[in-house]
Order: C-alpha cells, then structure tokens, then sequence
C-alpha cells in the first residue's frame, strides 16, 4: 500500500478538443433563425418573428420544428423508457420513485405484479402491505406507462423483468450518455448483467442463475456473492465511470469494449486519469473499427 | 467572536494572581499526590445519586474527589427542527458546561469552543447506548454542569449524563460509563486530578504524554467514546485504553447501585 | 445531486465487499483513491493548498497575523481554524446543516495541531506575552465525497510545508522604552516553519466485520462508526477520536488504531516527495488551479 499522490494535471484547454463539424451549438439568448417558418421546440422561444435559444445546447430540426438539446438535463421521460429508480415514499394505493427527473414518479399499486399472478385483484390487504413489497430506500426497474400533464411519469413493473432489484451496484451518470436501444437489459459475457436505465441509473448485477430468476420479484437472497462475480461486477463499475466521464455513450458494446480493454489493469487503477485515457483510446478505436 | 450583550462584563482581560506563582511539585516517584499510585488501576471513590433537580425529567450528581458534576434530561418532547432522519429518531441534544467558578481560571458565561468540543464528544458516547429509534420526532436534551473541576470532568460528565438519563427512564441498551486516564512517560495516572492533566512535564523531551477518554458500554463490552489526544507510540495508547475499560468497570457497580435505589426511593414498599 | 440513502441491499453488498478485500471501486481496505495536491494557490495566503481526493475537494488557506499570545501560553504563537461547510459542496450544508459539521471538524483540528508537537509554537513567538504570530487556518469545502478529515490534514500539512511568507521580523527599542517592530525589507527573508512532526489524519470506517480507510460517501453511509488517527511521519499518534453515532468493540479499536498508525505513517513520505517535486518544478510548472 502507498498512497498515489500527485500534482493535477493540466487541464485540456478548449483548443485541443477535437472540432465538433456541423453541429449548430447556442448559448442562451442566441437567435437561431429569424425565418418564421420554424416551429418552435423545447429549449426556444419566439422574441418578436425571432427564434431565440433558452438553453444552451445543440440545435436539432426535424422538418420545421426546432429544438434545443441541453448540455446537461435531468431524465425527460417517455412512454416506454426503462428506468432504474429509488422508492421514496410509500403513499395510498402508490408509490413515490425517484428517477433523476423533475419531479418524482408514480408506481401505483395497480401498475406490478403482485405474487400469484397478474389477474389477481388488488385488495385492501394488498394495500396494506404495500411496504412489504416495495419499502423506502428499495431499487426497482421499471417501465414509463404514461407521462402526466405536469412532466411527471407513471411507472409500471407488469413484466417479469422489471421489479425490486437484489444485490447490486448503482451507478449514475447523465442520462443523455444511455443510447436508446431495443433493449436496455443486458447479460454481458463477462459475467454480469446490466441494466441500463434511461434516466441515467446504471444497476450492475450478478447474472441471475435459473432457480433465483423464479423467486418472484419482491424476494432477495443475501447470500455473499462470489469474489469472482465481484471483480467483474467492479470493473464494470470503473469502466462506466470512465466512460461516463470522457462523455462516451453508453450501450453492450461500448460497455463490453471497454471492459476488455481494462482487462490487464487493475480495478482500482481504471480510474486514474492516465489508465483511463488510454482504455478510453482504445474503446474509441474499437468502436471506429466496428463501425467501418 | 460571539459577545455578551446580557451581562455586564469585567475587564475585558484579567487574571487570577495565582496564575503567576510557580508551583512545586514533589511527589514521590510512584505516588501521587492523592496517595494513589501511578500505573495502577486505582479510581477515587465515587458518590453519586439520582433525582436531585425536581423539576427536571431525570437527574444526576455525582461526585469523586473535587470534581462535581450535576445533569439534567429534560423530554422527551417534540422536537423543534424537522428534518428527515428526526422522523425515524429521537434527537439527542447534549450540552456541557464548566460553571464560571469551577476551574482555577474563571471560565466566561458563553460557551467556549472547547465546551462545544466535549458536548460533542458527550453526545457521541452517549448515542450509541440510548435505543433513539422508541422516540421518532422526539428530542431530548441532555445538559451537563460541572461545578467543580478537579480533572476528568468529561468522563464524569459521560457517566453522570447516562445516570439522569436513566432516571429519566428513558430507554437504554446500557448504561454508559467513563473513565479518564493521564499518560506519562512509561507510566499512567488513571482518574487525573486537574493538577495532573495540566501539569507541564518534567524534563522537555518526555514521550508518550497525553491524555485519554474512553466511554464504555459495559455489558456489552462496547467503546462508544474515545477521545486521545497527546504524543503517544501505539503500545501504550492500546494499553491505556484498556486500563480506562478496566477503570469503567470498577464503577459499574456503584452506578448500578446508584440507580437502583432511587426506584427504590421512587417504588415505596407496598405495606409502608 | 448524489443520493447517499443507501438500500439494505446494497449495503449488504458493501460488508460483502469488505470481506475479501475487494471494495466497490476495486480498492482494498487499505488503499486511498489517488490525491490531487497543488500549494501555492491563492496569492494572499502564507500559504495555500488545495487537495482532491475523489471528489472531495479542500482549499486550505493560511494567513499569518501579529497578535497578543495567550494568557496561559505567553511565550508560544497559536493557530486558528475555522471551517466553512458552505452550500456549494452539497445542498446539506445550507442554512445552518453546515455549521455542526464545520465546528466538530475544527475542534478536531484544533486538538490535532494546536500543541507543542504538532507544530513548533515557540518559534512563533516574537515577544513573550507581547506579540507573537497567529496563523489563521481556514478550510473550505469545495466539494464533498468522504473522507473529509483525511484531505483536510492534508491540505493543512501541504500549506504549511509550503515556504510559508512569514516574514522575519526585529524588535527595535528606542531610548524611551517603547518597542516598534521591524519587518523585513526582503521579502524573501521569511521563516519557514518546521512541520517535520505535523501529523496526517486517518479515518477508519468500520464496515461490517472490518474497516476501511478513505471511506467514499456510499461506504460512510454504511458504518456505524469510526476512528480518526491522527499519526506523524514517525509514527506517534498524536490524536485518536471516535466519531459516529455507533460504538466499537475493544478489539477492533486495537485494530483500527494498528491500521491507522500504519496507513498514516506511509502517507508522509508521498506528501513530501510531491511538494518537492513541485518546489522543483517552480515556474515552469503550469498552474491549474480551480478549473476543471
């Protein structure tokens, strides 16, 4: 053991960064387009026939309307989004989720599967022992059902894949790293599995054994989890950090690249700058390769 | 700086004369001045009795050597400030105070920073031994005097404060007790008098000086405070804490018995 | 914002860790995250140093003054410390959260260094019961996370080992007996203070069965107790207190206190070698400063 001290290195000054080609980027106050033709998006306002930038951010058209993407923002919800999210509160016939949006979410009682099967009806016992289900502080993957008017979403679990999550690690980073895929569920070949929630919460867990996945959603073991399943489960860990940090997007491949280009260091050195600047190289250039 | 706009106020820096004159010490080699002998685990006796403050919830005194030490609980009440973790919790709030006249420097009426210290080393050794999770939103203050200091006065104080809290009846995994302990050289002064803890050592380069508290829950046989600070090698500060864990226990018995006859006092016999 | 409220399981997965040596980040329980040190930051200090530990992140500042010794200390100089937890670290500091945590992180520092073998007092003295230099310590938190004790020391080691700008100063007496002081007309004619025995500060956490040192918030949030140690490059240990709500066991106090003295002795060397290697560096050094 001895400590790694060392002097700061010198921050990249803006120069050095690699030139963004074709993206329109504005700050607050900054006309986009005096042409009243546009339509105007999230992120703009109209100031006498001018569209005018609220935010600062990358200008994005579809057809004639026009939005501004923010630089950083919490997790705008959609109908479908998979999101990893904290119970809050626990209210009548609902619960409160946190999920790194404005407000907090809904998970109603009527929207998870309870034990014994989905056409069972929701009794008042059932409401009752809400907590036993779902308490304060639990983790649950979920499913955006439907946005209210306010911005705030409700959830649903009503599939076998979404509920209370076991053992594990939570990982935040921001939510526009998540790339949207078919599917944000993912059994890596490393030996773990991954959730990757579009708001931005990244749950890493042991891959599930058969016998485990039939428990039902409200029941967790505390059995120790293998040394070995921890070493994977923390290098994953390090790896989304890092990726995170030098504002890589997020999905299998990426995640998997990086993974096996952090293979030869050590867990705890990934995060140290100069390790992480070259496994981040050499996720960059795997990914360039694929891609053609 | 906090002033005292309520009080008239003396000079704004005056001095006991006694400050001045050199003081002599001699003690033989193992002896202390009290008759106790260095490197021993050897407590002045204690006196101690519950529920002296009436109009207090619970109450305490307590008395070894010189130094004295009275405590009041009041609550628990509804507590004041809201926030989350006071919901699920009850809100210790302790206060430690030296009266203006205890020690031999007259200590002012505001509360110094080094008061602010010791209740919050009081509030960490009482904590871990109060079951706070039987009173959410509920706070009790816990206000400790000291009216005499004649050294480890903060131990005291532990034990004093776990005496009135109990008296109070408030819910307890056990009692709390403490012990001080003064290091010199190879050898230790357990219980220090104030000329003990303050005495400049002998000779300048003397290692292994320091002083310590330790806080003992003791049927459980948990440290819920310890507080060290000196020039100490590692061997003799595990030692000393060990003797300050053996000092807790001698007056575990006297605490117990303490306690129990004010339920007796409390609890008349039936037929008288 | 970061959510420090753990869920159970999770927690569980943190003692697990602990087990075998292999925490979250991949760390052992004995390894620190790597530390950031810059001195000479600010150019109104006698000395100044900013520290990052993860993202924790310190700024200490010293600025000597000529003041009145105390009463009982007439021939000895003092230090002050004041911390300031302000609301820009974490939304918990605001209003009055910050000033608990500010007071008891300054009354440890008090009893850490302001005595005779920590720092050197009698050298500040000028004049017994006369004058004598105060140096006033202030700590200011940038950022929280963890271990805020641990970057604190050495932060305030790191200022104080800097060529600290106190300048020699003379007594003069003219014939009628009163005393002028006389500063230094060069300014490089300064004292540099000797810090051979400043003392670094070591927080165990104990986690489950065993304890860790630099604790992140997620793993503070699951201990019910530590120990702070305060040891010097010779191994002393100068300052030992428990903080937290919980108590400890006897035996592990013995452990901790043996880990503490191990892990704190180790981190001087580092300390020093880093602040030569800047002093060496000098000018042609790029400054980073506060950005980034």
């Amino acid at each position: 053991m001895a400590a790694d001290l060392r002097l700061p290195a010198p921050r990249k000054r803006s120069t050095d960064l690699p030139k963004e080609q074709g993206k329109h980027l504005v700050a607050p106050g900054d006309v986009i387009t005096t042409d009243s033709g546009f339509m105007r998006g999230h992120g703009t306002y109209m100031d006498d026939e001018k569209l005018v930038a609220s935010v600062a951010g990358v200008v994005e058209r579809v057809n004639k309307l026009i939005c501004v993407r923010p630089l950083k923002t919490r997790f705008n919800g959609e109908v479908g989004d998979v999101v990893v999210g904290r119970i809050t509160e626990v209210q009548q016939k609902r619960w409160k989720v946190e999920t790194n949006s404005r407000l907090d979410s809904v998970l109603l009682l009527s929207s998870v599967n309870l034990p014994g099967g989905e056409l069972r009806r929701r009794s008042s016992e059932d409401e009752l022992a809400m907590r036993e289900y779902l308490q304060e502080g639990d983790l649950i993957s979920a499913e955006v059902q439907s946005v209210f008017a306010d911005g705030a979403l409700s959830l649903h679990t009503r599939s076998l894949k979404y509920g209370k999550l076991g053992q594990g690690v939570l990982v935040q980073v921001s939510p526009s790293l998540i790339k949207r895929r078919k599917t944000h569920f993912h059994n890596l070949t490393c030996g773990a599995s991954i959730i990757l929630g579009n708001n931005g919460y990244v749950w890493i867990y042991p891959t599930p054994t058969e016998q485990n996945e039939e428990a039902g959603g409200f029941v967790t073991n505390t059995e120790p989890v293998p040394l070995s399943d921890r070493e994977v489960i923390s290098r994953l860990r390090n790896c989304i950090l890092a990726l995170s940090m030098h504002k890589m997007l997020l999905y299998d491949t990426s995640i998997l690249y990086s993974y096996e280009s952090a293979f030869h260091h050590q867990i705890k050195d990934i995060l140290k700058p100069e390790i992480m600047e070259e496994i981040i190289e050499e996720t960059r250039r795997r990914i360039l390769e694929q891609e053609g | 700086m906090p002033v005292d706009t309520k009080r008239l106020r003396g000079p704004e820096e005056s001095q006991s004369p006694w400050l001045f004159v050199e003081q002599e010490q001699q003690s033989p080699p193992d002896e202390r001045e009290d008759g106790r002998r260095k490197g021993q685990v050897d407590v002045r006796p204690i006196f101690a009795r519950c529920g002296l403050v009436s109009q207090a919830k619970g109450s305490a005194y307590i008395e070894s050597g010189k130094t004295k030490v009275i405590c009041s609980v009041y609550g628990p009440r509804e507590t004041e400030r809201k926030d989350e973790t006071d919901m699920k919790f009850g809100r210790l709030v302790c206060t430690f105070r030296f009266a203006p006249f205890s020690c031999a420097k007259r200590c002012g009426w505001i509360q110094s920073t080094q008061e602010k210290d010791l209740s919050m080393a009081l509030l960490g050794s009482l904590h871990p031994g109060l079951c706070l999770h039987r009173y959410p939103r509920s706070q009790i203050d816990v206000s400790v005097l000291v009216l005499e200091n004649d050294g480890s006065a903060l131990a005291h104080a532990v034990t004093c404060a776990s005496l009135a809290l109990a008296d109070a009846g408030i819910e307890m995994y056990d009692l709390v007790l403490g012990c001080s302990l003064r290091q010199e050289g190879s050898d230790y002064l357990l219980d220090p008098t104030f000329a003990e803890e303050t005495q400049e050592p002998a000779t300048e380069s003397t290692e292994n000086r320091g002083g310590m508290m330790v806080a003992l829950l003791p049927s459980l046989n948990q440290v819920s405070g310890l507080l060290c600070s000196g020039d100490l090698e590692q061997q003799p500060l595990v030692e000393a804490v060990a003797a300050c864990i053996e000092g807790c226990q001698r007056i575990y018995s006297v605490a117990q018995r303490c306690l129990l006859t004010a339920v007796k006092k409390k609890n008349p016999p039936p037929d008288g | 914002y970061l959510h420090v409220a753990l869920l159970f399981w999770q927690q569980v997965i943190l003692c697990h860790c602990t087990l075998d040596d292999l925490r979250v980040d991949g760390r052992s329980c004995e390894d620190y995250r790597y530390v950031e040190v810059e001195t000479d930051v600010v150019s109104n200090t006698s000395g100044s140093a900013r520290v990052k530990l993860g993202h924790t992140d310190i700024l200490v500042g010293i600025k000597a003054e000529i003041g009145r010794p105390k009463l009982d200390r007439p021939n000895k100089g003092c230090l002050e410390f004041f911390v300031d937890c302000s609301a820009n670290a974490t939304p918990e500091f605001e209003g009055r959260g910050g000033e608990e945590l500010g007071t008891e992180i300054a009354n440890a520092l008090y009893r850490v260094y302001d005595n005779e073998r920590s720092v050197d007092l009698k050298s500040l003295c000028i004049t017994p019961m006369e004058h004598c230099w105060i140096l006033y310590t202030d700590v200011l938190l940038l950022q929280c996370d963890g271990n805020l004790f641990d970057a604190i020391s050495l932060a305030i080691k790191a200022a104080l080992l800097t060529p600290s700008k106190i300048p020699k100063v003379q007594m003069m007496e003219d014939e009628e007996g009163t005393t002028e002081i006389e500063l230094s007309d060069d300014p490089f004619d300064c004292v540099r203070l000797n810090t051979e025995n400043v003392p670094c500060i070591v927080t165990l956490c104990k986690i489950g069965q065993r304890h860790v040192v630099d604790a992140t918030l997620q793993e503070k949030a699951c201990s019910v107790a530590s120990l702070l140690v305060s040891v010097t490059s010779k191994g002393t240990i100068t300052c030992v207190r428990k903080i937290g709500g919980g108590s400890l066991d006897p035996e592990s106090i013995y452990e901790m206190i043996e880990t503490g003295k191990r892990v704190g002795k180790a981190l001087h060397a580092p300390l020093q070698d880093i602040l030569n290697k800047e002093e060496s560096l000098g000018k042609s050094r790029e400054k980073v400063g506060f950005i980034g």
